[in-house]
């Protein structure tokens, strides 16, 4: 079950024509839900603003080199690493979520597109499994323990608001994905369609939802962390210096 | 002077919520971001200011009394146990102080969820909320019994 391309046998009651138009769907569904929420919320401007600001109020210029070391700097711990949380359990669950979900749309786009008719490598679909399910294991840690509503303002874990649209969608996709794979390998053709349609609901639901769900973090939270190394680094910042790091000592 | 909250930079970890003596720093229903839900009852204790490790909270003056731009910036270092102020004046200038902060390190102090919710009889209790063991002592003073006094004849 874990080896074997979920997607592949898809061929039973749908064309693979038909998962690759709707992947491409969904990339420009996201795409254009990042652009639509950019000039919505006018988040573009806020940050071209900000970046005029910081320039008017440089002490120091920065040369090209500084920016793109900035930029590494930001991928390696901001990005890649989830530095910013200053919580170590919400560091990890940040984490699997993240590298659990770039795992599961890479082998997904990987299966669909490269393997729908012949023979997968293995490997893809075990990637495929272990994303989904670090996704699920990061997803549900932070949903009903870590989460502030729950953590700090102490409501109930089942309690629903609009932030929740996009880990909720998540969760129900990766979950009824996987759900959908074991009915799949038991070979019962309603469940399998039954189960398939959630997956796809939910995952619609997940990339449609971009402009109104937390889907755009991903773009600008590397994009605020940019900036803020930018303040720091050419004296702009409106926060204090520590005093071991001040000029003169 | 009520804060406010950078959005872009705020995290939602609620470090806010925990420490706000007033409880009116909240999580948003629809960014999971904080926010100041009554700004009127803010006291400007810099609680939450100095609590937010992503410096994501400020505080904004009236226009009244503080206008032309003047700034008041926390920095908490819990490494060196300091918290740095950076205060820009109406005319510019700029000055910034340092001073300690405590002896024990942050976070090591229990936050009120921590504890046991008193019971509905801690209602007519003198004591404040955990008090004696939150202070440290076995048991506070209390006022002897009050003497009968009876009716003059």
């Amino acid at each position: 079950m874990f080896i074997s391309n979920p997607f592949a046998e898809l061929v039973a009651f749908l064309p693979p024509l038909f998962m690759q138009a709707y992947i491409v769907l969904m990339i420009v569904a996201v795409a254009s839900g990042t652009i639509f929420d950019v000039l919505h919320k006018r988040s573009g401007e806020f940050f071209a603003r900000q970046r005029a600001k910081s320039k008017a109020a440089a002490k120091r210029q920065l040369s090209g080199m500084d920016n793109v070391s900035l930029a590494v700097r930001t991928l390696l711990k901001e990005v890649l690493t989830s530095g910013e949380f200053h919580n170590a359990r919400r560091r990890i669950s940040h984490l699997l979520l993240f590298y659990g979900f770039v795992l599961y749309l890479v082998s997904t786009i990987v299966m669909v597109f490269g393997y729908s008719t012949q023979t997968t490598v293995a490997l893809w679909p075990a990637l495929w499994n272990i994303g989904a399910l670090m996704v699920l294991a990061g997803g549900c840690w932070f949903f009903f323990f870590i989460r502030v509503d729950v953590a700090k303002e102490g409501n109930s874990p089942f309690r629903l608001v609009r932030a929740d649209l996009f880990i909720v969608s998540l969760l129900l996709s990766v979950a009824f994905a996987l759900l959908w794979e074991i009915v799949q390998t038991g070979g019962n053709l309603t469940a399998t369609i039954i189960f398939f349609i959630f997956y796809i609901s939910f995952s619609t639901l997940l990339f449609l939802g971009v402009p109104w769900s937390k889907f755009a973090h991903m773009f600008y939270k590397p994009a605020a962390a940019y900036q803020r190394r930018v303040e720091t680094a050419n004296g702009s910042s409106d926060l204090p210096t520590p005093a071991g790091r001040r000029e003169g000592r | 002077m009520p804060t406010f909250v950078y959005m872009t930079q705020c995290d939602g970890c609620g470090q806010c919520v925990d420490i706000c003596p007033s409880d009116i720093m909240h999580i948003d229903t629809t960014y999971r971001r904080a926010y100041n839900i009554e700004p009127n009852f803010c006291w400007e204790c810099y609680s939450c200011v100095k609590a937010c490790p992503m410096h994501a909270i400020d505080v904004r003056g009236y226009s009244d009394f503080a206008p032309l731009g003047h700034k008041v910036r926390v920095l908490r270092d819990e490494d060196e146990n300091m918290i740095y102020w950076k205060i820009k004046y109406r005319d510019g200038r700029v000055k910034e102080f340092s001073f300690p902060i405590r002896t024990t390190p942050w976070g090591s102090i229990k936050s009120p969820s921590d504890y046991e919710a008193p019971g509905a009889d801690a209602l007519s209790s003198p004591l404040l909320a955990h008090e004696p063991t939150a202070l440290n002592v076995d048991s506070l003073p209390t006022l002897p019994p009050k003497k009968k006094t009876g009716v003059m004849p």
